[in-house]
Parts: structure tokens; C-alpha cells; sequence
């Protein structure tokens, strides 16, 4: 910690910690807008605008992460503090005489202008009049201070403040707990704990086992063309980074009863919905690479498991490689087994730095920068903002994701639960140089197969999976 | 031991600490996820001071086994 004057007034300023520099790090090769996320939530009722925006106030007064902002010291170094207190307007903006394509476009295109990096707040929230009656909030952020649960939980925060106000609704609120000490923990345990040693040493040996093998969502193309422009036949690693990082989002939606089948396997045989789709992404990649048995796929550890952990908000996600080499004689349950068991161990060594385990990755196998042997990242968010109360009772939600218009990674899915059914939306936002829409859609259509055949017969074999698809 | 995993426990889940009991299973019962429990068994190694073996303690189902588990462990001298 380190005091530092800020408009004359001295603040506690804190360094970045791993997940923050991750997505610091990013910006030296995105442009900056690739850390901004923007989402709306609307309801489909009335919605008093000014008791909203009380609401909305309220909720930054308990979330101390959302009044984060960042300063460098005369060095150039990044800090972050919390200012005391949110004193800007919230804007409301009537988007109810526009079709909803084009009120979408319109929050792209807000998503898509960066914030001010330094002594300025790193989010906004309007509120907002959809079309057909819906009504709500539109939320954008810097990913360096709030993800994906940290967004549920603020947004949840709001309707449940509101409702309250509106209602009187006996409501038990969520928690918030302050951001700080976990900030505090998180940078502890990086200044060389034992826990930390421990990681590490499991990380090296990860790395050291043997090299991994790049497969592509697309084929086999690009790691031939690279290895005939390296003229190295041997290589497995591909260049992923691209000078045009334009993005675009791809959404499918899988009906409610297909989504349960999912669910109603993972409760049955005890398993991981995160598992399940590791699996079945890992088996389309296998199909698309010639049946390749080595196949690593990027997943997201949201690192909140303690109550202070889930309910403190700022960004706390870290990416690790999940490796699986799984023969085509073993079943489908036996490969999620194995994926739940490798998932686990990243789980456990999880707070390791991510940007120290790439460098040392690279290191050791000495691939180029830019390269990596993952195509795909996976995200699975398990939690949803529906929250009905008596005074509001199956209220029908809309809740969106907008993309920032440009991407780091050639592709990312992230599949999490609509809040109006618990289906499952598969968004895939991936770089429109690196990827088709219409391979997007031969991929999802790909991954359905494999999830559906799996789960029909759990104990068909990989190998009988990938012939019948 | 129990009173020590009682207390980390309540770290993980809103649970009233009374209602732990040895038979309590950390999936079904406190509403662990996987992530939770790997977390939790960082914070045992940390509190307690010694070393879990990953491939052991995927058959630790309930706070009653993990007592036991621990104890042997802590007899072994870790």
C-alpha cells in the first residue's frame, strides 16, 4: 500500500493484483475498448426511473469496487483506490420509439469507447426504456475492476434495492462484503507465500510433463500453414494474436428442455456442467484435428469460493490451459472424469499468476510470443439475476451482453443461464479475420452432437462419439 | 480438529455452525461447489500446516472425513 495525493487529498492506493495485470497486460497488444463489457438487464413492467436511480445509488454506496479507480506514481506504476462516495448523474436514455436491433447497436457502440484509464470512474450505468415495455439498466464496465459474477451480483443488488424501495418487499439481500481486504489477501499471498511456492512448483511440473498439441476450432489449416511457414514440421504451438482484433458475437440459444437434459446429466452423475462442455468442446476440437488425442482448451477460474470471495465484486478471474489427452477407447463419462479431475487440480492452484505461467511456458518450450496451444477459451457462468419476489412474480427478464467490438483471443464462448428460463445462451465472441459466422454455427452445431450422444449413453465410447457425428 | 473445520466452513457457506456435524457432506448437505472445496482445502494446509494429497481427498465426503483424514495426517507428523 502506498499513500499518493490525489487532488489534494492523500489516498490509500493499493498495486494491481494478478487478475487486474492480466487484463492490463492485454491492452499492450488490444486496443484499449477490448477491456470494456457492457450488458443490460430490463424488465417487462413499469419501472419508477427516479426510485431506480435511487436504488442505483444505493448499491454503489455497498459495492466499494464499483468506485475503484486507478492513478500511476510518479514512476509510472499502476495503483487503484476507492473514492468515498458516487456522486455522478445517472443518465436515462428512451430507446422505446427504436427497434430493438437498432437499440442494440446503439449499446454496442457505447460499449465499444474505452473509459479514462487514470483518476476516473471505470464503469456507467443508464438507465433505460426498451421497446415492448421492457425497462431496466444498461451497465457498462473496465474488466480490470468488475467480471462476470462481480456484474450478477451488482445487477442482482440493484433489482433487490429496488424492489424493497418500490415494494417494501420482504427481501433477504444478497451480502456485499468490502473489496479491500480481499484485494489485501490476494496481494499477500503474491508477495512469495508458501502458498504460492506450492503453486508454482505445480505449475512448473505442469509445464515440464511434455508439450501440448495446438488444435484449432476450425481445422487443422492453420497449424499446417504455420508449420510450412516455421518449416518446422514438429510444431505445436500457433500463432493466435492479429493485427485486426475486430470482434464479432455470435448467440445460440438451446431450448429450455435441451438445457435441462444437460443439467438433469450433471446432477445424475455428479458432475460439472463446466465438465460437461470442457468435454464436449474437447471432443469437437478432437474431430476437427483429426481425431487428435492431445487437446488443451483455455478455461476460466472465477476464484470465488469464500462468502467475502463471491460477494466482494471487482474482477478476480484467472485463465489456466485445461489439458486432456483422453483415448477414444475410454466413454464419455470417463473422459469428464478426467477433465473434472484435471479441472480440480487447476482449481487448487488457481491463484497463481496466469501472465507468469504463460511466460514460463513459453520459456521453457520456446515457442514465439503471440503463440499459444489454445484456440478457445471457455467461460461458464453459473449464476443468474432472476430473482422473483411476491411482489414481482414471474416477471419476464430480456438480459444482454454487448459486445466492445474487438476481440484478444480468436475465440471465446461463454455459456451462462437466461435469466427468463435457466436455458443455456452460448455467446461466442470471437475475432470476425480468425473465424466465419457460419463456422461458428458448424462448431455449436458440432458441440450439440457431441453433448447429446454423450449424454444419451454415457458410456459410448469417445471414439464411437467422434465416428457417428 | 471438527471445531477448527466448523470454522473454516463458515468462511465458504451461510450456514449456522451448529448445524455442522460430522455427518454434514460438503457437496449435498453445505453446498460446496468443486472450486469451493479445492479453495477450502488451501485454507486447511495454511491453517493447519500441512500437506493434502489431491488425489486422496476426492473421497472426502462429509466434515467427519475430513476430521478423520486430518487426524492421520497430523499423527503422521505433517
Amino acid at each position: 500500500m502506498k499513500e499518493i495525493n490525489i487532488n489534494g487529498a492523500v489516498m490509500k492506493c493499493y498495486p494491481l493484483c494478478a487478475a487486474q495485470k492480466l487484463h492490463y497486460y492485454t491492452i499492450r497488444y488490444s486496443p484499449v475498448q477490448v477491456l470494456c463489457i457492457g450488458t443490460g438487464l430490463y424488465v417487462k413492467q413499469d419501472v419508477d426511473f427516479e426510485l431506480l436511480k435511487k436504488a442505483i445509488y444505493k448499491t454503489y454506496e455497498k459495492f466499494d469496487s464499483m468506485r475503484l479507480r486507478f492513478v500511476q506514481d510518479e514512476d509510472g506504476k499502476v495503483y487503484q483506490y476507492i473514492v468515498p462516495s458516487e456522486e455522478r448523474d445517472i443518465e436515462f436514455f428512451d430507446f422505446s420509439h427504436w427497434n430493438e436491433a437498432d437499440a442494440n447497436e446503439e449499446m454496442k457502440r457505447w460499449t465499444s469507447v474505452p473509459f479514462e484509464r487514470f483518476n476516473s470512474p471505470m464503469n456507467k450505468v443508464v438507465m433505460i426504456k426498451m421497446p415492448e415495455g421492457y425497462n431496466g439498466i444498461y451497465l457498462k464496465v473496465d474488466h480490470m475492476t468488475m467480471d462476470s459474477s462481480a456484474i450478477v451480483g451488482f445487477d442482482r443488488a440493484v433489482l433487490e434495492t429496488y424492489s424493497i424501495m418500490k415494494y417494501g418487499a420482504d427481501i433477504k439481500q444478497s451480502p456485499v462484503r468490502p473489496f479491500i481486504p480481499q484485494l489485501e489477501k490476494d496481494l499477500a499471498y503474491e508477495a512469495g507465500s508458501p502458498a504460492q511456492k506450492k503453486d508454482e512448483e505445480y505449475w512448473m511440473n505442469n509445464i515440464e510433463r511434455s508439450e501440448p498439441m495446438y488444435t484449432d476450432f476450425s481445422g487443422q489449416g492453420r497449424l499446417i500453414t504455420q508449420r510450412r511457414e516455421n518449416n518446422n514440421p514438429n510444431q505445436r504451438w500457433a500463432m493466435v494474436v492479429s493485427k485486426d482484433p475486430t470482434a464479432a458475437i455470435s448467440v445460440y440459444r438451446l431450448e429450455k428442455e435441451a438445457s435441462m437434459r444437460l443439467m438433469e446429466f450433471c446432477e445424475m452423475n455428479n458432475v460439472s456442467m463446466a465438465s460437461l462442455l470442457l468435454m464436449g468442446m474437447r471432443t469437437v476440437l478432437s474431430k476437427f484435428n483429426d481425431n487428435e488425442k492431445d487437446v488443451s482448451v483455455k478455461t476460466c477460474v472465477a476464484r470465488r469460493g469464500t462468502l467475502s470471495e463471491k460477494y466482494s465484486g471487482g474482477t478476480r478471474v484467472h485463465f489456466f490451459p485445461l489439458r486432456t489427452i483422453i483415448e477414444p477407447t475410454l466413454t464419455f463419462l470417463e473422459g469428464i472424469r478426467i477433465i473434472q479431475a484435471e479441472q480440480n487440480k487447476i482449481f487448487r492452484h488457481a491463484n497463481y499468476d496466469p501472465i507468469e505461467y504463460t511466460m514460463k511456458r513459453g520459456r521453457y518450450w520456446k515457442y514465439d510470443p503471440g503463440t499459444s496451444y489454445e484456440s478457445i477459451t471457455l467461460t461458464y457462468q453459473p449464476l443468474t439475476i432472476n430473482k422473483n419476489t411476491p411482489e414481482m412474480p414471474d416477471i419476464p427478464y430480456k438480459s444482454c451482453w454487448y459486445s466492445n467490438g474487438v476481440a484478444s483471443q480468436p475465440l471465446y464462448l461463454t455459456v451462462m443461464h437466461r435469466p427468463e428460463d435457466n436455458g443455456l445462451n452460448f455467446n461466442f465472441e470471437y475475432r470476425a479475420d480468425a473465424v466465419t459466422e457460419s463456422e461458428m454455427e458448424y462448431f455449436y452445431y458440432y458441440l450439440c452432437r457431441v453433448l447429446f450422444r454423450g449424454i444419451e449413453d454415457k458410456n459410448r465410447s469417445v471414439g464411437d462419439i467422434l465416428e457417428i457425428i | 480438529m471438527f471445531e477448527q473445520l466448523k470454522a473454516l466452513i463458515s468462511n465458504y457457506v451461510e450456514v449456522n455452525a451448529d448445524e455442522i456435524t460430522g455427518e454434514s457432506r460438503f457437496i449435498d448437505d453445505l453446498g460446496f461447489n468443486s472450486y469451493d472445496f479445492m479453495s477450502f482445502l488451501g485454507d486447511i494446509e495454511t491453517e493447519l500446516g500441512v500437506t493434502v494429497d489431491e488425489n486422496e481427498v476426492v473421497n472426502l465426503h462429509t466434515v467427519g472425513d475430513a476430521v478423520d483424514y486430518l487426524e492421520i495426517l497430523a499423527g503422521k507428523g505433517e
